[in-house]
């Protein structure tokens, strides 16, 4: 997502002041499409693969699902270094969380750490997170941690460059409670449209559904307009 | 794109000097580098020029096969019943403008005069027509070869705005600074002495004279072979063009690709 | 970790304020990449070096040693990847020697990147790490900015499109062996040959299970210089001179300690400079 370095900054020469047009040359970036959404049983994660340095693609297979905790994961868009890091962090934390307390964290406390570090060290990151998880005390979550640290708890969120082409599809499709073959759809047609109008998101579709049943990855490739092969675990 | 600071507010460190390092310009810069050398060099009744055929841009190989030395004046498109050379290195672009204008500026001095245009003359022209375009130049270096009036090999360069001179030997473009040290030692033998001529200052510097033409040539592919060895625009080929009496010999040689 | 000396930063920046360029560094043109087959994995580098346009080193080593099972191909800023290759090294074998256990890709890849996001792209490293360990076959990209990939083929560096476009046209799942030793040595020449930066000579390191890791030095050698035309050796006697003086062995070691070295006259050498005859 290239248009984020808008605004984040690396300092000065006088080391006070930000320097708002800096450019991370030559950076590896996740010019993205992702969103999440809540269904009745849970939670989806939706993402495509593309990673690029500049017009080149380095990675077309990327996956930008990350894993935190059992049932708490991320989307990942921005720089690819920043929020690989921020997200080792999250889980690290949230690991030591779980051994420590004898219970698995809610995808709140997950939440509030991706917060946490994307606000205090907002000077220095370029990263856009959506967190979705699923508990057994709340259900199913979708957070979303833009730019500047700010954490916004939603039913469905978007995010990436492609995002800012289907604002209105996702208004005028989304519905509360859908099934998960509902959600699945979606989904999965939501970021075909945004992979279809936005040159920086591209390569296959991946989704990660969040339910009490675990995580459960998806896989659809655009050799067969994204219809499948589906499930890969 | 927001920022924090204006553009006019300045951090005050005593050394910084008030710059516009923040502001982005964009221009229009319609020149490139397309690499690439070119070597002259004359004989008592003969002069060469060379070049590699490799164009440049970036880290990028536009072609293997780009001519840099061309025939001047010629009857006909091959260029036959040429009498002058001239080699052109810099802005590929700029250097076909050049090379087409003077061709014609010859060709249009035979029309009128019913004579060939001298060397010495078409020297002068070109300098001209380099000077013409003082404030946005042809980014050139170019090298005219040709026979003076006593069948004398001639060779001047020029720099991009037409100042020259006439020379024994000249390396221009991306290994000039490589090739033109040989030169200097190897045609002009300069930094040698004749061994045992005399003590400290007395040493007798080694006389330069005017080379065989088997020895220029090899010369001249031993300066491109090792140009290509330590100069990442210089390759793929070497085209040589040697001038006498008897006309324009061409000749190519592959070099490496790497 | 007792790291950088930045008690230069300020007059540097001084320097740097009143229009003084930065130094250069070498080689930021490369190829490098690799390829993993059914029972283990192949990286590939090409040996040029530059400063500049200018070429700096014609056979230079881009293959580093991490641990036995596990190498890294560099590109990037020369010294960068040389002390942060090493440095991890170096960790990773006390970490070995500490834990008894052989030390396993995605550990290095780990420190890398760690190092490197550390740094927030200062230390100009782009890394093709790769190895065997005891869960299998790890190969992986780091960037200098601390991003990680992790692919069936890789290729990173100024020729690593050139390179690519090997790999994405001719890659296929069952590698063999000697068929991941072809394509990845193919990508390298696709780079050296169509990329600036890259050029020179083929090296290839080879790693598999149960097996003695191969360096594989200068695999190819696509480029060899021709023979010159003529013989550039002067007479004695022809660079000029104002002053001689014959310092002796025996006066000479007032000044230094001289230790004559024993045995093979190339011991000392190392590689040699060519020099007509």
């Amino acid at each position: 997502m290239v248009s984020s370095h808008g605004t984040s900054g690396m300092l000065g020469e006088d080391g006070i002041h930000v320097d708002m047009n800096h450019l991370k040359s030559g950076e590896v970036n996740l010019g993205t499409s992702i969103m999440a959404i809540n269904f009745k049983d849970g939670v989806i994660l939706g993402a495509d693969s593309r990673t690029t340095t500049g017009a080149y693609i380095a990675n077309r297979v990327t996956d930008k699902l990350t894993q935190v905790h059992d049932t708490i994961w991320c989307c990942r868009s921005g720089s690819a270094a920043d929020t690989q890091a921020v997200a080792d962090i999250v889980s690290y934390h949230l690991n030591m969380y779980g051994v420590t307390n004898s219970e698995a964290p809610t995808t709140q406390v997950a939440a509030s750490l991706f917060q946490e570090l994307c606000y205090e060290n907002k000077d220095a990151l370029s990263a856009g997170i959506i967190l979705a998880g699923w508990d057994p005390r709340h259900g199913g979550q979708v957070y979303s941690i833009p730019l500047g640290g700010s954490l916004h708890k939603q039913s469905f969120a978007i995010g990436g460059s492609g995002s800012t082409y289907i604002y209105g599809y996702t208004d005028a499709h989304w519905r509360e409670q859908m099934t998960e073959q509902e959600g699945i759809d979606f989904v999965r047609s939501a970021l075909q449209e945004a992979i279809k109008w936005d040159g920086s998101s591209g390569g296959v579709i991946r989704l990660v559904v969040l339910t009490k049943n675990g995580a459960v990855r998806h896989l659809y490739l655009p050799d067969n307009g994204y219809t499948g092969p589906g499930v890969t675990n | 794109m927001t920022s924090l600071i204006g553009q006019s507010e300045n951090i005050g460190y005593s050394f910084s000097e008030p710059t516009s390092a923040n502001v982005k310009q964009h221009s229009f810069y319609p020149y490139t580098d397309n690499g690439g050398s070119t070597l002259g060099i004359t004989g008592s009744d003969f002069a060469i020029l060379a070049g590699d055929t490799r164009s440049t841009s970036g880290y990028n190989i536009n072609s293997r096969m780009v001519p840099k030395v061309f025939k001047i004046g010629g009857d006909d498109e091959t260029g036959d019943g040429a009498q002058i050379l001239l080699s052109v290195v810099g802005f590929a672009a700029d250097g076909n403008a050049l090379k087409e204008k003077l061709d014609t500026v010859v060709k249009m001095y035979k029309y009128q005069h019913g004579k060939p245009m001298s060397v010495s003359a078409c020297a002068q022209r070109l300098s001209t027509i380099l000077y013409e375009k003082r404030f946005f130049p042809y980014y050139v270096h170019a090298i005219l070869a040709g026979l003076d009036e006593e069948g004398v090999g001639a060779l001047y360069s020029y720099d991009p705005v037409g100042s020259y001179e006439r020379e024994q030997c000249r390396a221009a473009g991306a290994a000039s600074s490589l090739i033109m040290p040989f030169l200097d030692n190897q045609v002009n033998f300069k930094n040698q002495y004749v061994p045992g001529s005399g003590e400290g200052h007395a040493l007798e510097p080694v006389k330069a004279e005017p080379l065989p033409k088997e020895t220029v040539k090899a010369l001249v592919r031993d300066a491109f072979t090792s140009a290509v060895e330590r100069h990442i625009e210089v390759g793929d080929g070497l085209q040589l063009m040697i001038i006498t009496r008897e006309g324009i010999e061409e000749i190519y040689h592959p070099l490496k690709k790497d | 970790m007792p790291g950088f000396d930045f008690s230069n930063y300020n007059r540097n920046a001084a320097l740097h304020a009143r229009g003084v360029p930065l130094p250069k560094a070498t080689s930021t043109g490369t190829t490098i990449v690799g390829c993993i087959y059914d029972k283990g994995v192949v990286i590939a580098a090409d040996t040029r070096a530059t400063s500049g346009p200018i070429v700096a080193d014609k056979n230079c080593e881009k293959l580093h040693y991490i641990a036995p099972k596990i190498w890294c191909a560099g590109a990037g800023t020369a010294a960068d990847t040389e002390f942060t290759t090493a440095l991890i090294s170096s960790n990773v074998e006390l970490h070995s020697l500490s834990t008894g256990r052989d030390p396993r890709v995605i550990t290095c890849m780990t420190m890398l990147k760690q190092h490197l996001f550390r740094y927030q792209g200062h230390i100009g490293a782009y890394l093709v790490v790769a190895g065997v360990d005891p869960t299998g076959t790890g190969l992986y990209t780091v960037h200098a900015h601390g991003s990680t990939d992790k692919l069936p083929y890789v290729t990173m560096g100024s020729g690593s499109l050139a390179a690519m476009s090997v790999f994405e046209s001719t890659w296929q799942p069952d590698l063999d062996r000697q068929g991941a030793i072809d394509i990845c040595a193919e990508a390298i020449k696709a780079g050296i040959f169509n990329d600036l930066g890259s050029g020179s000579n083929v090296d290839v390191c080879v790693i598999e299970k149960d097996q003695p890791t191969q360096l594989l030095r200068n695999y190819m050698k696509p480029n060899d210089r021709p023979q010159k035309e003529r013989n550039y050796r002067f007479q004695r006697g022809t660079t000029a001179y104002l002053d001689q003086r014959v310092i002796s062995k025996e006066d000479m070691k007032k000044y230094v300690t001289i230790e004559t070295l024993s045995g093979d006259d190339n011991l000392a050498a190392g590689d040699n400079m060519e020099v007509d005859s």
